[in-house]
């Protein structure tokens, strides 16, 4: 299991790969990369930037990895997440799971990423030409997370 | 002296000189301190009364606003999270 929390630009495919090279003893991997866009509802964006609460924001998300980790019964799970000034067309997050089977790794990188929009303790603020404004979870993210913690969520 | 951090939002309102403050003899919880921010920072206190304010103490999530406060303690404020 890997979480890293990094302020450069990182290749996900690259990432990808090195986590998953060498093995043979999964049937599967499965990952996500989120990106930065150019404009959201409407409005450009120049630039993202996320803050970290230090030593807490990696403490956190190595918490609910472990907890999907235990929950999928994945063989190894990895997040990458930037943090500082992001750019349109930069990766912003890579979540990826090795199942021995498909089923189980799909679900722990959904269940991951809803965990991930709503508790994992990051703090995003959009620039564009009109001025910067602070992101924060939709009411569609805080029912997401509310659907994952229902045992239920994910079974496969 | 304790330490307090104002996390994304909070940290663009919070003023300066609450980053390292001495409590006052009363402010001795966690719900004293929020009521005393109040009346240092009330622009701020109000914004985290009107969200999803988290407060982390020593870097572990606390619900319980009864605990006391010790010298050296670091308080930190967390309005909603958006990652990913």
């Amino acid at each position: 299991m890997q979480v890293r929390i990094i302020a450069e630009a990182f290749d996900p495919q690259a990432e990808a790969a090195a986590f998953c090279a060498g093995r043979d003893d999964t049937g599967a991997l499965v990952t996500f990369c989120g990106y930065c866009r150019s404009a959201n509802k409407g409005a450009a964006v120049a630039e993202l930037r996320l803050d970290q609460y230090e030593g807490f924001t990696e403490k956190e998300i190595t918490r609910i990895v472990q907890e999907v980790a235990g929950r999928f019964s994945c063989p190894d799970l990895l997040v990458i997440h930037r943090v500082g000034v992001i750019k349109p067309g930069e990766a912003i997050v890579l979540v990826a799971a090795l199942g021995t089977h498909r089923a189980n790794a799909f679900e722990a990188v959904k269940i991951l990423m809803d965990y991930l929009k709503t508790d994992a303790p990051l703090w995003k603020k959009e620039t564009g030409p009109s001025g910067a404004r602070w992101v924060e979870p939709r009411a569609e993210d805080y029912a997401r997370r509310q659907q994952a913690d229902k045992p239920e969520a994910g079974a496969a | 002296m304790v330490r307090l951090v104002f996390l994304g939002k909070f940290g663009e309102m919070a003023p300066a000189d609450l980053s390292e403050v001495t409590l006052p003899g009363g402010v001795r919880t966690l719900s004293d301190l929020q009521a005393w921010l109040g009346e240092k920072a009330p622009l701020l206190a109000r914004a985290m009364a009107a969200t999803r304010t988290r407060l982390v103490l020593n870097q572990e999530v606390v619900h319980d606003l009864s605990r006391v406060l010790v010298s050296g303690d670091e308080i930190a404020f967390l309005p909603p999270m958006s990652g990913g």
